[in-house]
């Protein structure tokens, strides 16, 4: 079994440095409050947009693309569902911030696979797109969302003092890890990353395959932008704003490869974790901005770095 | 069918029957991949039908023909790699059990496909830690797991064994014997010749003809493949010739990874052959000599001054030349024009005060082109346009534009057919007779029989007999064809450094 570890240990590179690093700030930081239950939970809703737009991305950077739009989307669907709301109602909001992100994700996987604009410059056009239409249409002021049950289920909310939006990475982890690993789907996801010749003359059509991910991209952060909207109980541009990096950020340092091929959810929720983790440790040390987004950057490149070597 | 304005196929009829193995044979370019992507459903032909047992497809894709009953091995390029073997062989048909996978299901199915096949493969082990041979039955036995009643194999034998040679042969009997029909694809005469019925030969994109393989001799088959009376190998012989002094010698030489440690020394003049399976370490011992790969102990000597090489750039300043193993990636800058691709190696030569002279690529790739006889329709043509055989003509020629002492060349004929194989043999024993040392790694053993003055036989990883071309020659009766004579000896040397290998148990690896 330490064998095993030892061995394996660049895979596990992950699962060895949450825990190193959850160790180091309980020693340092627990004066601080850092073990207090409190703060551990919220860490989780810290994380969970993160979380669910990476275990999302995993799928894409699996099937070999990439999706740059997810923060800028998640932005736009705060915009649309909290106007919505204000006119409709909350489910009218629901089924217009789904509608938001199924859009965009139709739109990049439709130019990406049909029109063979490489994802990375579709989805990096498409985040500027989002971003202004969501400026436009809410004249760049916040849209507050005064539905109660909305802002509870989808962010707000918590079931004794666990967080609704603990159960919402529990759901989308527990779907992403099966659909990745036990289903026909998964297989063909990473089979269209991990060769895309050698899918294509198995029989898989890598371009439906490449579509569907890039729609499932666009899906969560359709998700991931309502639960900014619950718990925030308002709309706003900005919300979601460089989410796109952290997400990447959080599927790599799960060994998800940018080339395609690898991935698993699970890596990619621990990554997440870890990022929301080191961001409220900094936090808690007292580090100005300026000094966390050195310290993330340090460390995020030397976690990569360690788990990517061969 | 057509491809832009060329076509690549022109009215071929093909009919295969029930319970036969029906070899297809030509050269390169001849239409062979083409007709078989039509009848796998990877492309669209525009004109024509393809019928299997009497049902005439209609459409195209790879689940069609499947369906169709139609399945084919695709020369390892349907193995996903980050999966393992037995992920690969159900891909896209996997074993469902309310709606997830069931991966126990696959293995057992695959272990028993693989014992059908009487081989030896893990198939809970990831596609990229296999060895090439094992590859290439995991890409067979995906091509069985249809229960195809059209099964094509496309070169499948490339990475094998003599004995697994013999034991897809068993199983291809098997299918046949059911009443199926395999379509058998191979440069290899002798196994054309030992497994097939009937045989159809394409060139330039038209049927040649189809005949009986037992009244076809093998030379028969090559005046139809390359279309003209033919030199084939066995016409080729060595002149003798002097041998120089020593030009590259290797000290326990030694990589990371495969190779034990290698002593050797090669003279001015001298064609050595490596012969080995696939993942003997052929390669490795040649991308140690070309620096492309970092040595790990021991020591390279060339015209006596040791050298140490830190990348190719090193080896070509030591007048050693490489053409590598795997053109597409390695050889050729598929997209450049055939001139940029010719000159590559010699930026300094064709630049004026630090900018390129257009007309010295001009002059200096159209030398090269007439030199090779590179059949292109200008120096300004995409590589990529180019046939395989001119392509490897175009890496030749690369090569030797740097004026190499020593030349390596790794599967220089792969894939490439036999007009130009033999042009580019005859091109080695011109260089070879000009001093040039040459190291020449094959899975093909009737080409290094017809090439080498000398070979090295190597199993994992180790020089396990090194015996000249004299020493065979000496051996042969003297009725017997000299290259088929070589080809068999060689054979057996192999077969044997593995068994002797696998009893010691240095073939165990970790």
């Amino acid at each position: 079994m330490i064998d095993f570890a030892l061995k394996n240990w660049r895979q596990n590179i992950i699962y060895i440095g949450f825990v190193l690093i959850f160790l180091l700030f309980a020693l340092t930081l627990n004066d601080r409050g850092f073990l207090n239950p409190n703060n551990l939970l919220n860490i989780f809703r810290q994380t969970a947009m993160i979380a669910i737009m990476a275990i999302a991305m995993t799928y894409v950077l699996s099937a070999g693309e990439i999706d740059l739009s997810v923060g800028a989307v998640a932005g736009l669907t705060t915009v649309t569902v909290a106007l919505t709301i204000s006119v409709a109602g909350p489910l009218a909001g629901v089924a217009v911030g789904l509608l938001t992100g199924i859009t965009v994700g139709v739109c990049n996987g439709w130019l990406t696979t049909r029109i063979g604009i490489p994802s990375f410059l579709t989805t990096l056009a498409m985040m500027g797109i989002a971003k202004g239409v969501a400026m436009w249409i809410s004249d760049t002021s916040a849209v507050p969302i005064l539905s109660r049950s909305f802002a509870w289920f989808f962010g707000g909310g918590s079931l004794g003092i666990v967080p609704i939006l603990f159960f919402w990475i529990l759901i989308f982890g527990v779907w992403g890890h099966i659909q990745l690993k036990h289903t026909g789907f998964g297989r063909r996801v990473l089979a269209t990353g991990g060769g895309e010749t050698a899918a294509r003359y198995t029989g898989i059509n890598v371009k439906n395959v490449k579509f569907q991910v890039l729609v499932v991209s666009g899906t969560a952060a359709a998700i991931a932008g309502m639960l900014y909207a619950g718990r925030l109980q308002s709309g706003r541009f900005q919300l979601g704003e460089g989410d796109e990096l952290s997400v990447i950020a959080a599927a790599v340092l799960g060994g998800t490869s940018l080339f395609g091929g690898k991935g698993t959810v699970i890596g990619t929720i621990v990554g997440a974790l870890m990022i929301g983790m080191i961001n409220n440790g900094l936090i808690l040390m007292g580090l100005e901005y300026s000094q966390q987004l050195i310290a993330r950057g340090g460390i995020i490149i030397l976690a990569v770095a360690l788990s990517q070597r061969q | 069918m057509h491809f832009g304005s060329l076509v690549a196929l022109d009215d071929v009829d093909l009919s295969v029957r029930a319970g036969e193995v029906h070899a297809l044979l030509g050269g390169n370019g001849a239409g062979k991949s083409t007709l078989l992507k039509i009848l796998n459903g990877v492309y669209r032909q525009t004109a024509g039908d393809v019928t299997v047992f009497g049902a005439t497809l209609h459409g195209n894709s790879p689940e069609l023909a499947r369906a169709a009953g139609v399945a084919m091995n695709f020369q390892e390029m349907s193995l996903i790699p980050s999966l393992t073997a037995a992920q690969n062989i159900f891909l896209n048909h996997e074993f469902l059990h309310r709606g997830l996978i069931n991966e126990a299901a696959a293995v057992a199915r695959a272990r028993e496909l693989f014992e059908q096949l009487n081989v030896d493969v893990d198939p809970t082990i990831l596609v990229s830690d296999l060895s090439p041979g094992q590859r290439q039955l995991t890409e067979i036995a995906k091509s069985i797991s249809h229960n195809a009643r059209v099964w094509i194999l496309d070169e499948p034998s490339t990475a094998l064994s003599v004995t697994d040679v013999d034991r897809l042969f068993d199983s291809i009997r098997a299918h046949t014997a059911q009443g199926n029909a395999v379509i058998y694809v191979s440069h290899r005469m002798d196994e054309i010749s030992e497994i097939s019925d009937r045989l159809t030969i394409l060139r330039d994109g038209r049927k040649v003809t189809t005949a009986e393989t037992r009244s076809t001799s093998v030379s028969q088959m090559i005046e139809h493949i390359v279309g003209k009376k033919a030199r084939d190998f066995s016409n080729i012989m060595l002149s003798r010739k002097a041998l120089g002094a020593p030009v590259l010698e290797l000290d326990a030489l030694q990589d990371a990874h495969k190779l034990r440690p290698v002593s050797l020394s090669i003279r001015e003049g001298e064609v050595v052959g490596l012969a080995g399976l696939l993942g003997s370490g052929r390669s490795s011992l040649i991308k140690l000599i070309a620096g492309v790969d970092a040595k790990a102990s021991g020591q390279i000597r060339v015209a006596d001054q040791p050298v140490d090489f830190r990348g190719p750039a090193d080896a070509m300043a030591q007048g050693i030349a490489h053409v590598p193993e795997s053109r597409a990636t390695q050889g050729i800058i598929g997209a450049h024009a055939t001139s940029d691709n010719l000159t590559l190696s010699i930026l300094d030569r064709i630049s004026v005060r630090g900018l390129i002279s257009k007309s010295r690529v001009r002059t200096l790739s159209q030398k090269q082109i007439d030199e090779f006889d590179i059949k292109v329709e200008s120096h300004r043509t995409p590589v990529l346009n180019l046939s395989g055989g001119n392509q490897q003509k175009v890496v030749l020629g690369k090569n030797f534009g740097i004026d190499p002492k020593i030349l390596l060349l790794d599967e220089p004929t792969a894939g490439i057919d036999i007009g130009a194989k033999t042009e580019i043999i005859d091109a080695i024993h011109s260089k070879a007779g000009e001093g040039m040392a040459v190291i020449v790694a094959s899975s093909e053993l009737s080409e290094l029989a017809v090439a080498c003055d000398r070979f090295l036989i190597l199993a994992d990883g180790v020089i396990c007999e090194d015996v000249s071309r004299d020493d065979i020659v000496a051996e042969n009766p003297e009725d017997a064809n000299m290259v088929p004579f070589i080809q068999r000896v060689l054979e057996e040397k192999i077969q044997a450094a593995n068994r002797t290998l696998k009893t010691e148990g240095f073939g165990e690896k970790q």
